[in-house]
């Protein structure tokens, strides 16, 4: 449903636009998008524009959606159409930001840098700068800030944020611009709606989260989101309320799940009801009141760093406890996310290609395979990651004669090679390293198994390689 | 109009063909008189909505051609008269009407046998006998009836005989398929195939793109007309595996197969009759009441030719029959008799069509819950195994999986708003696990437990978000009259 737009404003009073000028890059990247089908080769090379400002410290902020897979970047200042290389010194997927540097001396020099400001008021005018469809001079649309909420951002696809929406045109063509108010930046635009679902909608990262990711990579390092890997339920209902011991006074959310593995594993239990999140009191619509705005509890965690704790009061049993929940990674929830710049991980053996079930793959394969798409939909929900970290699929077949009975498995999830269960990628390497007269491959559910003879592996090898033009048979 | 005129423009024709051509066409023999043999079949159908399961769907009609056989029954397909609300025979020579019941039907197969109300209604009807010698390239004929009550015939040729689907219920059974250029006409739900005045059997499924009919053959509408003749119908039986293909000779190598067939077993129903017998996975089936069974599960039948061996232990043989697999296990060789049974309806968890009856279901002060089931599932349409509720279609697609004891899965499909289920909306679909403390194995256990509120709240226990939901039991009590009044609800239960 969500498309990624790169946005554009066009200058509209020249009067504006010209110190802003100083500050708004044009960034034109070239991308190769990892090829999941054949691995072993490169993909395919594309290019795009995107917009970017200056920030402190001679650096550039943008979208990360602009820069990833990128292989090479340029810049370039407004009315200094020259093109600079520059480079990616951080990136965050999962909230599409990026911080880029340009190397060329004196590159900064006669810019200025912007500065952020806090979040604007409803109904209040904003600007927004970059470089629509095609074009090579600044754009600026003007807007009003239409709400204030949380949502999924596209290019990792599950993670949520805050986010602004406005109602300024917002067009295919350049992420990654500013959203300016005052002079300040309040937003770095990032995503809209495709035309056919709804029209003067745009959206922007607001300052937390872009304030949030130059705090976290102050160390030299991205430690991505923290998350308390739990899921709540709105406590409306009033015999709910009255079961769980509540009072009529709109407080508490219910626990529903806790997912093994995240930070609240062990710590908060379903069926808790939460109360107060770091002292702010939590409204039975799982919000609470920040900065005179109402937000989603969520909101306290999303500006905390990995090794923090959160505070969190709930009700158990009709029992207040008073909890501490040390914030970790969202792992295992990084499944179902889209991955930038990774290199498909894979293993080729006999012609049949293994790899590990990811959100990329499943884009690229859709499968329709029942079991494939139960574990991967399930993989948290379930604790499926608890016998299987890593689920590994036979992806494809490059045909010939030692695997022509291995068409009917097309993936199916590897579950045992040799007698030995297959947890992660490596296993089936190891095992296909050990010399054994047969390679028997059991996959999960019912099936007879593949049955590969070492001879006839053996003799196929060089083959297959050659016939298929395979540079590399595996990368873990 | 038209009907007037295309006499008039045959009879034009006709000389001028006969003149072109040198021979003259030589006389057609006298084609018997197939009208007295088939009766149209009107029936209105009525299908339950499993979305809304306290009411049914607009009734639709659906016209046939009935058979009339011998021993007097007239055998139509079951997928004609499922959900029946009323069923009429008319003669179509005459109009002559009489209403029908349903004398025995299975969906498994696909057939059912048709009663009228006036018994003299077939009188003067002359039954077809069963065609028993049908091979690959024989002609046939399939009948249909014009509006105006002719029989229109379309010539056909047997492309293959082999097992497979039927319709209605993952059966798979023995099927003629016919190559026949066929039009739409009237009544295109049942239609009889005929071969020399013989019953070949009853087209169940025609794909116009390649203009291909598949028949229910005469194996299976005998083994159904002997089953009919029980005091208690039997069906038929599933022996209650899944193989594949020992063609790969590697496999074959591994396993120490030495023989020439034989299919490799890949899944044992819990509680069919091939584990009940000792079967197992892995196991590889040899031969089958003595019929040595080749790679890929075919055996040499004396009648239909190389099919696969399911025909010997569904159609040939009949529930409660014992038959001996040949099976090669661990390099040994075993003799395993195998005691047929149809499947244990009661014990299907999800069942896969749910046809003649009402779905079962509970409305607890407007939590509507249902026991799965696949048609439910299939309310979504043809792409229901993306679009309906996955966490549902895993569980009935992977069912034989779940424990044994498992009873229905009984879920939560919707919330019917009310002020006792303010806040809970927008759940839909989640899987109850437990109410009041009570384990829930089927719609039953969710009444008998609502007897038992915890604290004077209906506490319902599901296994995904929120995990807990409480209505109160008083409440709800008071509210009934007003939760049926307000969404016309006939019954707040059907069990």
């Amino acid at each position: 449903m969500f498309r990624l737009l790169i946005f554009v404003l066009l200058v509209a009073a020249a009067a504006q636009a010209a110190p802003v000028a100083k500050s708004v890059v044009r960034i034109e990247a070239t991308f190769q998008e990892p090829s999941y089908k054949a691995p072993w080769a490169s993909g395919e090379v594309s290019s795009g524009v995107g917009a970017g400002f200056i920030i402190s410290g001679d650096r550039i902020m943008t979208n990360a959606h602009v820069v990833s897979n990128s292989r090479f970047l340029t810049v370039s200042k407004e009315g200094d159409s020259r093109p600079h290389p520059a480079k990616v010194l951080y990136i965050a997927h999962d909230c599409d930001l990026a911080v880029l540097t340009v190397d060329a001396p004196g590159f900064f020099r006669g810019t200025s840098a912007l500065d952020f400001g806090g979040i604007p008021e409803i109904e209040s005018t904003v600007s927004v700068y970059g470089y629509p469809i095609g074009g090579s001079r600044l754009s600026v649309t003007q807007g009003i800030v239409s709400r204030i909420d949380f949502q999924t951002y596209s290019h990792s696809g599950m993670d949520s944020h805050l986010t602004i929406q406005i109602d300024a045109a917002i067009n295919p063509g350049n992420s990654g611009g500013p959203v300016l108010q005052r002079g300040k930046v309040v937003g770095v635009a990032f995503q809209g709606y495709s035309g056919d679902v709804a029209q003067n909608v745009g959206y922007m990262i607001p300052t937390p989260v872009a304030k949030r990711f130059l705090k976290d990579i102050a160390d030299g390092r991205y430690d991505r989101y923290v998350d308390l890997a739990l899921s709540y339920k709105n406590l409306f209902n009033p015999s709910a309320r009255r079961a769980l011991g509540l009072q009529d006074d709109d407080r508490g959310v219910l626990v529903g799940s806790v997912y093994g593995g995240g930070s609240s594993d062990g710590i908060v239990r379903p069926g808790d009801v939460l109360m107060a999140i770091d002292g702010l009191p939590i409204s039975s619509d799982a919000t609470i009141r920040m900065d005179k705005d109402s937000v989603p509890l969520a909101e306290v965690v999303e500006r905390k760093f990995k090794g923090d704790t959160v505070a969190v009061d709930v009700l158990r049993g009709g029992k207040p406890l008073q909890l501490r929940v040390p914030l970790n990674g969202p792992w295992p929830f990084t499944l179902h996310s889209n991955a930038y710049d990774e290199d498909p991980r894979f293993i080729l053996f006999a012609g049949l290609l293994f790899q590990p079930v990811d959100q990329n793959w499943m884009s690229e394969y859709q499968p329709d395979d029942l079991r494939l798409r139960y574990t991967f939909d399930f993989f948290v929900e379930d604790k499926i990651y608890k016998e299987r970290p890593e689920i590994i699929a036979l992806s494809g077949i490059l045909a010939d004669p030692v695997n022509a009975y291995a068409n009917d498995f097309r993936h199916a999830i590897v579950d045992e090679i040799n007698g030995r269960k297959i947890l992660k990628l490596s296993d089936a390497a190891d095992e296909f390293a050990k010399p054994a007269d047969y390679y028997v491959i059991k996959m999960a559910g019912s099936g007879r198994p593949i049955v590969l003879e070492r001879k006839a592996v053996e003799e196929a090898r060089q083959r297959i390689l050659s016939r298929y033009g395979v540079t590399k048979e595996q990368k873990l | 109009m038209i009907a007037r005129c295309l006499p008039l423009l045959l009879a034009l024709c006709l000389p001028a063909a006969a003149g072109v051509f040198s021979t003259p066409q030589p006389p057609k023999p006298p084609a018997p008189n197939k009208s007295l043999s088939v009766v149209r079949v009107n029936a209105t159908s009525q299908a339950y909505d499993f979305v809304r399961p306290w009411a049914k769907k607009p009734p639709g009609t659906r016209r046939g051609l009935g058979t009339l056989i011998e021993g007097g029954r007239l055998l139509v397909t079951a997928e004609l008269i499922a959900n029946h609300t009323f069923i009429e025979l008319e003669k179509a020579a005459t109009a002559e009407k009489s209403s029908a019941e349903v004398e025995c039907v299975d969906y498994e197969c696909n057939l059912a046998i048709l009663k009228p109300s006036d018994p003299a209604f077939l009188a003067g009807m002359k039954p077809l006998a069963l065609d028993r010698s049908s091979r690959v390239g024989d002609r046939a004929t399939i009948l249909q009836l014009e509006p105006n009550g002719e029989i229109a015939q379309t010539l056909g040729t047997v492309t293959s005989i082999s097992v497979g689907g039927y319709p209605l219920d993952n059966m798979g059974l023995l099927l003629f398929r016919l190559s026949a250029p066929m039009q739409q006409r009237d009544g295109s739900f049942t239609m009889p195939a005929v071969r020399d005045g013989k019953l070949l059997g009853l087209l169940m499924r025609y794909d116009a793109r390649s203009q291909t009919a598949d028949i229910i053959s005469t194996p299976v509408i005998e083994h159904f007309l002997k089953e009919a003749a029980k005091p208690a119908y039997g069906g038929f039986a599933r022996a209650g595996l899944a193989f594949s293909s020992t063609r790969d000779p590697q496999l074959r190598r591994y396993i120490g197969l030495k023989e020439a067939g034989g299919v490799y077993v890949t899944d044992v129903m819990k509680g069919g009759a091939a584990e009940k017998a000792g079967l197992k996975k892995a196991d590889v089936i040899l031969a089958v009441g003595g019929h040595p069974v080749d790679q890929d599960g075919n055996y040499q039948d004396p009648d239909w030719g190389r099919i696969t061996f399911s025909h010997i232990t569904n159609t040939i043989f009949h529930p409660e029959d014992t038959l001996v697999f040949q099976v090669f296990r661990d390099g040994k060789t075993l003799e395993v008799p195998v005691k047929l049974a149809a499947r244990d309806r009661a014990k299907i968890i999800s069942e896969s069509s749910v046809v003649d009856r009402p779905p079962r279901y509970v409305i607890l002060g407007g939590v509507v819950f249902l026991e799965l089931s696949r048609a439910y599932l299939q309310e979504w349409g043809g792409e229901w195994m993306k679009q309906a509720p996955q966490r549902l279609v895993f569980l009935d697609a992977f069912q034989n999986e779940l424990p044994e004891d498992r009873g229905k899965i009984v879920f939560i499909s919707k919330i019917l708003p009310t002020p006792d289920t303010l806040g809970y909306e927008d759940l839909d679909n989640l899987v109850v696990s437990k109410v009041n403390g009570k384990e829930i194995r089927s719609l039953d256990d969710v009444v008998a437990a609502a007897q038992f509120p915890v604290d004077g709240y209906q506490k319902i226990e599901v296994d995904e978000d929120p995990g807990l939901i409480f209505l109160d039991a008083a409440s709800i009590e008071a509210n009934r009259e007003a939760l049926v009044r307000k969404y016309s609800l006939p019954s707040l239960q059907r069990l």
